[in-house]
């Protein structure tokens, strides 16, 4: 986008003194400055403007660089920020609120007096505002539920109750525990959003939990059952004779709550580990093992 | 939001001795006690309001209090057009 010219937005000619160029922005500024224009769209796209001209020229080691062109009329963009005034009006409960100016409208007997008044009493008994917060709880927590207790920025503690099966970013509405309201308005609410912190052995893809579990060589070729880790806890699986590295075993469900009703799976990936010593008795098994030297595993693998 | 002074100071960029002085002007309000003393954003946008007259502007101290005074003035105002918008809505 072609940016315009900083000079020619304040209205100053490029050779003009730091003073001057100073005074020209005063000037606009008082005018167009969004806090002294609220409800003023157009001054605050003007403001930002010649803002950002100012940034420009107004700065004597920048002006030079523009000046001698090394930096554009971009150069000085400021990032956007918000103002006094988008707080001062939509909020209604601030330090700050001041109704004075019309206070004498209030006291009259007409019928916009009775308008006023109205208002004043419908914004008495306003509900409080929601608070947001966030939760970071276990993976595991996550899928069987738990209770929780949350410390308050104030201080206060909050008891939220996880229920089980929740996703990641989902958000908890507790009634009633946000803001104070005014009058009779009562409270606002609490909204939680939940964090899960990662798990060192689980996964979760949909419904389902995925868990890499290490087996010894005699479980995969003999078969066995093992004790499983499940969220809920432990299980009992049967690992079928002749598994391998790699070999999937799914215990019905024993994932995530569905929505419908039911749960997912957990599916549990065998991983072979050998004794982490050298056991002398093994080499001799399988030095006298005819077929572990004649099964190439990579016949499939290009070499 | 709430904000303690600490990160307050930080993230308007006032030193200690101008927030006390903005204090005692009744410039800024802060909540909590003195010892303790609680900020939140419209306190922020606040604080960069009132360097902006005085910096930008050249607004004087006296300036500063009066323009402040009359600028809440008009916010109160505004807020009680938008209810009134709102009634008016609803009774109709």
């Amino acid at each position: 986008m072609q940016q315009r010219d900083p000079y020619e937005i304040l209205g100053v000619a490029p050779t003009a003194p730091a003073e001057e160029i100073q005074k020209a922005y005063r000037k606009l500024a008082k005018k167009l400055h969004p806090d002294l224009n609220p409800g003023n769209a157009e001054a605050e796209e003007k403001f930002k403007e010649i803002a950002s001209a100012y940034g420009l020229v107004g700065d004597a080691e920048k002006r030079k660089k523009f000046d001698n062109g090394e930096i554009d009329a971009g150069g000085a963009e400021r990032p956007p920020h918000s103002y006094y005034k988008d707080y001062a009006s939509s909020e209604r409960d601030h330090p700050y609120a001041d109704n004075s100016g019309f206070a004498d409208f209030m006291d009259s007997e007409d019928g916009f007096a009775e308008l006023l008044r109205r208002s004043a009493r419908a914004q008495a008994n306003r509900r409080g505002h929601d608070l947001e917060f966030r939760l970071p709880i276990e993976f595991i927590d996550s899928i069987a539920g738990a209770n929780k207790r949350l410390t308050l920025p104030d201080g206060g503690t909050l008891d939220v109750t996880i229920p089980p099966g929740i996703v990641e970013g989902q958000v908890l509405r507790l009634r009633g525990k946000g803001a104070p309201g005014s009058g009779k308005g009562g409270f606002g609410d609490a909204l939680i959003e939940v964090e899960i912190k990662p798990d060192r052995f689980f996964t979760r893809e949909g419904d389902d939990i995925h868990l890499e579990l290490p087996v010894t060589l005699t479980e995969a070729v003999l078969g066995g059952r093992i004790k499983v880790p499940t969220p809920t806890g432990a299980v009992t699986m049967a690992v079928p004779k002749g598994s391998n590295t790699g070999t999937v075993l799914r215990l019905r469900g024993k994932g995530a709550p569905r929505h419908a009703g039911g749960h997912g799976d957990q599916l549990v990936k065998l991983k072979v580990i050998l004794p982490k010593e050298p056991d002398p008795e093994l080499e001799a098994f399988v030095s006298g093992w005819e077929n572990g030297k004649t099964y190439n595993p990579r016949e499939e693998v290009a070499t | 939001m709430k904000l303690s002074k600490q990160e307050f100071l930080s993230l308007s960029g006032l030193g200690h001795e101008t927030l006390v002085a903005w204090i005692e002007e009744e410039w800024l309000i802060p909540g909590g006690s003195f010892a303790e003393m609680s900020f939140s954003e419209i306190d922020i946008a606040r604080a960069r309001f009132i360097r902006d007259l005085k910096m930008d502007l050249g607004v004087n101290d006296e300036g500063v209090g009066v323009i402040l005074n009359l600028v809440d003035q008009l916010h109160g105002m505004r807020r009680t057009l938008m209810e009134l918008r709102e009634v008016v809505r609803t009774t109709k």
